[in-house]
């Protein structure tokens, strides 16, 4: 329960930022070039808009870790397991755990530097550039969503060890396209297919996060 | 000495197989607390700065541009006005997929979506119309791949950012390579399918190829927007960026209407996810280049290069095999962040130019994605023929083989990268 309220609480935040960062911009250039047309310069003028890069960054900047953090949670996060593939599955498995408990370990120690430094940095009066906020406010996000992501391997893992199942992120998703329905070329109804959970195919080599080596080799292709 | 500490211990946890970003970041903090007394403060503050510069935030905002028009109903546009342009040459749907490619890529800047979003719609209908199936997975496997050459490119992005080069500039480098590639693939499959008498289309007349420009125009303003914008220099690249996004939101919700209003929030996650991924690598990938530097390694490669008179010409083709080694492992974006910031140095000191040196790279990418073991482009073309990696590999030998060909003259002929940015007085 409170899991899933954390889950929806980490997909909001960043998808709300993303965009709010990218009105952000829009409104800064447009009220930029406003300013130069003479009917509107005494509306522009009214707004400061100089602090617009800067809170922008530090969206994106809170966006990308709490965004990394919710990666693992998908996915996405790739690595090279070209080797772990040809091992045997014990090995793999054991690789796998390997490489998502260091991904914990890396994230923990991140995020305690972090903590020191935001903790450090609460007892000065530094204050940003433009927007004058509190400079450790602004660095909360590493001790945040290190930590943050730091559980989420943790869960990652613990799921794996239990089912054996990795989240995989599919690269090759393309919305309105449905690869299945494809093959039997019906151009009308595939706009209206919204994208399907299971896709028939994965990436094998997507990350340490697939759990199917090699499975495409396997597939005969027909020949001419 | 500790060159080789550190590159060991990157590769031997990067073949672990977990994720690049994280094994960048603990071969740093391993190599930190064993072996040097760099205040490890510093590294936390490091992991903060890393991405606090406003131009990797054009990163996001292309993403997102990108995945407001990554659908299939742009796809569909895109080909439809490519095969009535091209479509009655010899091999005509085939081309108009080599043309379709090109364009979607201006728009969307996934290879690999590329690749599924053209692919999964013109490669039935080639089978329809007579071509073998693996005529058409080759033709498109490796024309999906032009996306990161054709402006706006991530990749270049990232090269810009580690290299503190000029993304205005080399996006307009990539412009005529782009154009040139697009146009030899074209030329093989032409040669192929006209060798071979594969079928050909009807020609189109004038005012369907109007409509269907009329059609696609509103897709492929996008690049004008970008390039347009960041020439005139109306905006920065990253605010270039930020208003492609807002304009492909408005193109794909408004007036193609392909996604309907509710369906923005996934667009915003699923960017954000991308984004948060790509940054989270540029951020230890900083830190790993700032450990390079403070070990003095590139400046130590460079003066042993030159100590040896390693001319341009045998380091260009070193730089080539290494990448092309790289691209066999890892994806374009780890391995411009990773050994860009090395290898750069060394091409300063002999001479080469930055822009240059950075299409060659993303030339060198691009092959990567279309060559086994993991070229994504193989992987996602046999998702959607169901055909085997290896048949695969063979279906696209003679286009591979002209991208090879390709990579070695924008490596030794600057010119083919310079010209344009030099023409419009870029550099």
């Amino acid at each position: 329960m409170i899991l899933k309220l954390l889950d929806r609480l980490e997909e909001t935040v960043i998808a709300t930022l993303m965009g709010a960062a990218t009105i952000v911009i829009f409104v800064a250039v447009v009220h930029r070039y406003a300013s130069g047309v003479s009917w509107l310069y005494d509306y522009a003028r009214m707004f400061n808009l100089s602090w617009a890069q800067e809170l922008c960054i530090y969206m994106f900047v809170w966006m990308a870790k709490f965004g990394a953090a919710y990666g693992v949670r998908t996915g996405i996060h790739v690595g090279v397991d070209a080797v772990i593939n040809r091992l045997s599955t014990p090995w793999r498995n054991r690789s796998i755990v390997f490489g998502l408990l260091s991904g914990a370990v890396f994230t923990g120690i991140v995020g305690t530097l972090g903590l020191h430094f935001v903790l450090e940095m609460s007892r000065t009066e530094q204050v940003s550039a433009d927007m004058e906020v509190p400079m450790w406010l602004v660095y909360l996000a590493i001790p945040c969503g290190s930590y943050l992501m730091c559980f989420r391997f943790l869960q990652v893992c613990w799921s794996f060890i239990r089912t054996g199942e990795l989240p995989s992120h599919d690269h090759s998703h393309v919305e309105g396209i449905d690869v299945e329905e494809v093959v039997h070329e019906e151009e009308d109804h595939v706009d209206e297919i919204a994208h399907p959970e299971a896709h028939d195919f994965h990436l094998d080599h997507d990350g340490p996060h697939d759990f199917r080596p090699g499975s495409h080799d396997f597939r005969p292709g027909k020949e001419r | 000495m500790s060159a080789a500490i550190i590159f060991g211990l990157l590769i031997a946890l990067m073949l672990t197989g977990m994720p690049i970003s994280i094994s960048l970041g603990l071969t740093v903090l391993t190599f930190l607390f064993t072996m040097t007394d760099v205040p490890i403060e510093s590294v936390a503050l490091k992991l903060f700065t890393g991405i606090e510069k406003f131009e990797i935030m054009a990163i996001p905002f292309f993403i997102l541009a990108g995945n407001f028009l990554t659908h299939g109903g742009v796809a569909r546009r895109m080909i439809n006005f490519a095969s009535t342009m091209v479509g009655h040459w010899h091999g005509g749907l085939a081309l108009a997929g080599v043309l379709a490619c090109a364009l979607f890529a201006a728009v969307s800047g996934s290879s690999p979506a590329t690749v599924v979003a053209i692919g999964s719609i013109i490669l039935p209908a080639m089978v329809d119309q007579g071509f073998p199936k693996r005529f058409g997975a080759g033709v498109i496997t490796t024309s999906g791949a032009l996306g990161i050459l054709i402006p706006p490119s991530i990749v270049m992005v990232m090269y810009s950012v580690s290299t503190n080069t000029s993304v205005g500039a080399l996006f307009m480098a990539g412009v005529i390579p782009g154009l040139m590639l697009a146009t030899l693939l074209g030329l093989v499959t032409w040669y192929r399918a006209w060798r071979n008498d594969y079928p050909r289309m009807a020609k189109a007349s004038p005012k369907q190829r109007l409509d269907a420009f009329r059609e696609s125009a509103w897709g492929l303003l996008l690049i004008v927007v970008v390039i347009g914008g960041i020439y005139s220099g109306m905006f920065t690249p990253t605010e270039a960026a930020a208003m492609s996004a807002v304009y492909a939101f408005i193109v794909a919700v408004f007036i193609y209407r392909d996604m309907p209003l509710r369906q923005v929030p996934k667009v915003l996650l699923d960017s954000a996810n991308m984004s948060a991924m790509l940054l989270y690598i540029i951020t230890n990938a900083v830190l790993f280049s700032f450990l390079m530097t403070s070990e003095n390694i590139p400046q130590t490669m460079a003066g042993w290069i030159l100590g040896h008179e390693l001319s341009p010409w045998v380091f260009l083709l070193v730089v080539n095999l290494l990448l092309l080694l790289a691209g066999n492992v890892m994806e374009p974006s780890s391995i411009v962040l990773i050994l860009a910031p090395i290898l750069f140095p060394v091409a300063m000191r002999l001479g080469i130019d930055p822009v240059h040196f950075g299409i060659l790279i993303v030339v060198n990418m691009e092959v990567g994605m279309c060559h086994p073991p993991v070229g994504l482009n193989l992987y996602v073309a046999s998702g959607i023929t169901k055909m085997g990696i290896s048949e695969l590999t063979v279906a696209v030998m003679p286009w591979l083989l002209t991208m090879l060909a390709f990579l070695l003259m924008v490596t030794y002929i600057p010119v083919i990268s310079l010209w344009l940015p030099r023409m419009v007085g870029m550099m």
